[in-house]
This record gives structure tokens, C-alpha cells and sequence, in this order.
């Protein structure tokens, strides 16, 4: 009997010292992968920052390279035409004072072709850089922009905002709506042969929305991404907008044609805005 | 009949408890339609044989019939068939190969156990439990339940495991077969007709355990649902 009571004893220490045991293994796993999921989501972030990162790093030297031509052209190109504008004037004088009758027209050709190269490089230069949008803001550049492809084309493109004075942004995400409402448009006079476009620019305190419609033939985004059709410009939008935490949805209206509906959380103002390089702007500005 | 069966239940609480609280898991597997994913549909084919099973030792226990035969019969089904939800689950194809070796072997094994023991099979009265299967189907399970979590521990692919049903189901068979491991071997003694050992409260810890277990699979049952598991 006595046997009998020790055994009861080991038994039931052994079965608790095993009990206990996978308990500790249980809450031991459940701990352990906790722990691995959290390492695991910090390594994302951290590359998910550096991705960010690097992105900012390329869009910002494309913008960069895109002053520096410009700022070439504007200053030797455009500085040379206006010298041999002047020259040519000089010459021009020079020949009426001949009479020659073919001359002057050969003059008078070259000196229209040199006026026009000015214009091109003035329009380039333009291009590159919009200088509205900086000295000026988003509705003005966008205003400009429409001005300009309405000049020389049946299209009727339409803009809207929602406030009279649209507040100034950051000047990153100014250039992030401007060149994705470039690019937008550009697609659907590219893509969509639509007759109407219209853009719609709305701000709130928290965030700032750009919709850019057509009336034209329409496209499935999706379709698009899976068979690798994107061009430059979707995968360009989308990866402006993961630098500024912005998103992006293309709809397809009932009446037919696309609408892309960019929106981006309103930024704070830093104070110091980094002076670019600047080709139009001649005073200087003191930081 | 009925008043037998209320005496019985007086008499030993807990393994009612145990013998009806496979009803819980059960209820909750129907409800919440487990069997539509493999793993649980042969853990819901498992608790209904459990129920089988105990029912029948439970009927014939209260009138006083040897039970013994049932429990042999039951150990190598069990591990069959929780073998065969671990095959599902498994993602390493060793380990699925591995497993399906060992529910051969092992069925083998307590079949030879049951003959060893019993060499005559007519008397009823005479079985004596199974020697050895008790204890190595614990030892087995809790091997391949610590491999379970161990791959899932490296594969790292659920992010909350409080929320992933088939967690709760390997803690409760995990705490189950740990407090049967070391008893298993004593249940052969303790189990005989002319009970010669009394190992007194001892005997009710796998039955308390097995409640437990039921509770565990229960709740993991409930935080079951198929569309976050097709996902996976
Ligand atoms: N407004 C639209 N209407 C119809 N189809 C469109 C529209 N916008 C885009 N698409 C379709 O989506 C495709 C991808 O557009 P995306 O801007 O990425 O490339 P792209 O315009 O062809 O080239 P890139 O912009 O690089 O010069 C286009 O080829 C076009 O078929
Ligand atoms: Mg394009």
C-alpha cells in the first residue's frame, strides 16, 4: 500500500511536470512569433522607407536635369539667338540700304526663322520647367496648361476647383498634381480620342483630390497592369504618389469614357523651401 | 436504464464530463462548417467517433460490462484519424510521407499489443488493456504536434496565431497527451477487473485534460472561418 501512495505521487508530478512543459511550449511559440512578426514588419518599414527614398532621390535629379537643360537653353541657345537676332538687324540694315530686291527676302526669311527658333526655345524651356506653377501656384499653371493645348485643338477641356484662391501646397506636391494632371490629360488626348476632358480639383483640411474625366473610349486599369501594358506614365503616377502617401483609383463613369481620381494627404508648409534653380526668376532671393 | 445511467454519472463525474463534452466541438464544427477545409473535416470524423466510442464505453460501463476492448480499438483509429488532420496540415512533403508511414506501423503495432495481451480474444470478461499504445500514441502525438508548431514557427505565415483555429486544436490535443503520456502506462494495471493498483485521483487527470482539450478545439473551432482560410 505504501508503494501504491509513493506511485500516485510520481505519476502525478511526472504528469504535471509534462503538463506544465507543453504549456511553457505553447505560450513559448506564441511569444516567439510574435517577436518575428514584429522584426519582420520593421525590416518592411525600413524598406519601404528606402524605397521611398530612392524613388524621391530619381524623380528629384529628373526634375533637376529638367532645370538644367533648361536653364542651358535659356541661357547660351537663347542668348546666342538674341544675338544673332541683333546681328541679323544689322545686317537687314545694311542690305536695304542696297535695294537688292532677293536679298532682302532672304534677309527677311531668316530673321522670321530666328524669331520662331526664339519662340520654340521659349516654349521648350517652358515645358521643362513650369514656372507658373512655382511663381504661381496650381490653378494657374493648370489654367495655362489647358490654354495651351486648347490653342491648337478642337478639344474642350474644362477646369474647376472648388475655393476661388486654391491655398498654396508644398511645393512637392504641387509639382506631384501638376505632372500627374499633365500626364492624365496627355493620355487621354494620346489614347482616348475623347472631345471633352474635364478636371476637377478639390481641398479639403485633409486632403487635396485631382479628377481628371474624358468622354472617350475607356480602359480597364487592371486589364492594363496584367498584361503589362502600362507605359511610363501610369506606373510614373503611381510612383509619385507612393513618395507623397497619395492614391490613385480609375473608374470607369457610366456614360461612358475614364475618370482617374489622384488624392494626396495635405502635407504641412516647411518653412524652408529649398531655392531651385531658378532660370526665369532674375532678382535674388536671400534664404 | 436512465437511473443507471444517472448513478453512473454520480459515481464518476468527471468522465461524463468527458465523455459529453465532445458534444461542444462538435456542435461547433457543425455550425460553423468546418468540414469544408480537409484538415477539418477529419477532425470532425474524429470527434464523432470519439463520441461513438465513448457512448458505447459509457453504456457499457454503467452496467457493468468491461469497457477495455472499446479503448483498445480506439487508440489506433485516433491516431489514424488525428494523423490524418496533421497530413493535411503538414506543408513539408517529408513530413506527410513520415506520417503516413507511422499511422501504418503504428496501427500494426496496437494490433499486435491488443493480440499480445489478449491472446484470447472470446472471453470478454478476461481483456486486458493494451500494453504499450497507450503510451507511444502520446509519445507520437506530441512529436508531431511539436513539429506542427515548429514549422509554422518557421514558415511565419500567421500573424496572430490566437486567431488561427488549428493553434487552439494542437495546444488542447498537446495538453491532452501530456497528462496521458505518463499515465498510459499505469492504466494497464489500474484498469483490470480485480483492479490490483489504485492510483486513486491520478486516474481522473487525462479525463480532466480531455475536457480541457474539447474547450481548446472548441475555441479554435469558433474563430474558424473558411474565407480566411482559403486565403492561406
Ligand atoms: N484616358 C484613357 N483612355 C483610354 N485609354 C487609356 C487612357 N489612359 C491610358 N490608357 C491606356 O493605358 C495605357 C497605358 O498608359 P500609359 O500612360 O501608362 O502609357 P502610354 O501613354 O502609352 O505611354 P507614356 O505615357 O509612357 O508615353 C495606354 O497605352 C492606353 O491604352
Ligand atoms: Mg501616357
Amino acid at each position: 500500500m505504501q508503494n501504491s501512495e509513493q506511485m500516485k505521487w510520481v505519476l502525478l508530478i511526472a504528469s504535471l511536470a509534462m503538463i506544465l512543459m507543453s504549456f511553457f511550449v505553447i505560450l513559448f511559440i506564441m511569444y516567439y512569433q510574435k517577436r518575428r512578426f514584429e522584426e519582420e514588419k520593421k525590416l518592411n518599414d525600413i524598406e519601404k522607407n528606402y524605397n521611398r527614398l530612392l524613388l524621391d532621390t530619381a524623380l528629384n535629379s529628373e526634375e533637376t536635369e529638367r532645370r538644367r537643360i533648361a536653364q542651358d537653353l535659356h541661357d547660351d541657345i537663347g542668348t546666342m539667338l538674341s544675338l544673332t537676332k541683333l546681328s541679323l538687324n544689322q545686317l537687314n540694315k545694311m542690305i536695304s540700304k542696297n535695294g537688292d530686291e532677293k536679298e532682302e527676302s532672304i534677309m527677311k526669311k531668316s530673321q522670321s526663322l530666328v524669331e520662331e527658333t526664339i519662340l520654340h526655345v521659349r516654349r521648350i524651356t517652358r515645358d521643362l520647367v513650369p514656372t507658373t506653377l512655382e511663381r504661381f501656384g496650381l490653378l494657374e499653371a493648370i489654367e495655362e496648361f489647358i490654354d495651351k493645348l486648347e490653342e491648337d485643338n478642337s478639344l474642350i477641356i474644362s477646369f474647376h476647383a472648388n475655393t476661388e484662391e486654391f491655398p498654396r501646397q508644398g511645393q512637392k506636391l504641387e509639382l506631384t498634381l501638376y505632372r500627374i494632371m499633365q500626364e492624365l490629360v496627355n493620355n487621354a488626348i494620346k489614347h482616348a480620342s475623347c472631345s471633352k476632358i474635364e478636371i476637377v480639383l478639390e481641398t479639403n483640411d485633409r486632403f487635396v483630390s485631382l479628377r481628371v474625366t474624358d468622354n472617350g473610349v475607356g480602359f480597364d486599369p487592371e486589364k492594363i497592369k496584367e498584361n503589362n501594358l502600362a507605359g511610363l506614365g501610369l506606373l510614373g503616377i503611381e510612383s509619385r504618389l507612393a513618395i507623397v502617401n497619395g492614391t490613385v483609383q480609375y473608374e470607369k463613369p457610366l456614360k461612358g469614357g475614364s475618370s482617374a481620381l489622384a488624392q494626396i494627404p495635405v502635407m504641412p508648409l516647411s518653412e524652408n523651401k529649398p531655392e531651385p534653380l531658378h532660370p526665369f526668376r532674375r532678382e535674388r532671393v536671400n534664404i | 436504464m436512465i437511473e443507471i445511467y444517472i448513478s453512473f454519472c454520480q459515481k464518476h463525474t468527471f468522465i461524463c464530463i468527458a465523455v459529453f463534452i465532445t458534444f461542444i466541438p462538435l456542435i461547433v464544427s457543425l455550425f460553423k462548417k468546418t468540414y469544408r477545409e480537409a484538415s477539418f473535416s477529419s477532425l470532425l470524423i474524429y470527434l464523432i467517433t470519439k463520441l461513438v466510442i465513448d457512448l458505447t464505453m459509457f453504456h457499457f460501463a454503467s452496467i457493468k460490462q468491461s469497457t477495455v476492448v472499446y479503448y483498445n480499438i480506439s487508440i489506433p483509429v485516433y491516431y489514424a484519424l488525428i494523423g490524418s488532420m496533421f497530413y493535411h496540415k503538414f506543408e513539408t512533403t517529408r513530413y506527410k510521407k513520415w506520417l503516413i508511414w507511422s499511422i501504418g506501423l503504428f496501427t500494426l503495432f496496437s494490433i499486435w499489443d491488443m493480440v499480445y495481451i489478449n491472446p484470447e480474444f472470446s472471453n470478454l470478461h478476461e481483456q486486458q488493456l493494451v500494453f504499450y499504445s497507450g503510451t507511444v500514441l502520446s509519445l507520437l502525438m506530441i512529436f508531431w504536434i511539436l513539429l506542427y508548431l515548429y514549422e509554422i514557427m518557421l514558415l511565419l505565415k500567421i500573424p496572430n496565431l490566437l486567431n488561427f483555429p488549428f493553434f487552439w486544436v494542437c495546444s488542447g490535443f498537446l495538453l491532452y497527451f501530456s497528462s496521458l503520456v505518463c499515465i498510459a502506462p499505469v492504466l494497464h494495471y489500474a484498469e483490470k477487473w480485480n483492479n490490483p493498483l489504485d492510483i486513486g485521483f491520478v486516474y481522473y487527470v487525462p479525463y480532466i485534460f480531455e475536457i480541457v482539450c474539447a474547450i481548446f478545439i472548441s475555441v479554435g473551432l469558433w474563430n474558424f472561418s473558411f474565407e480566411s482560410y482559403a486565403k492561406q
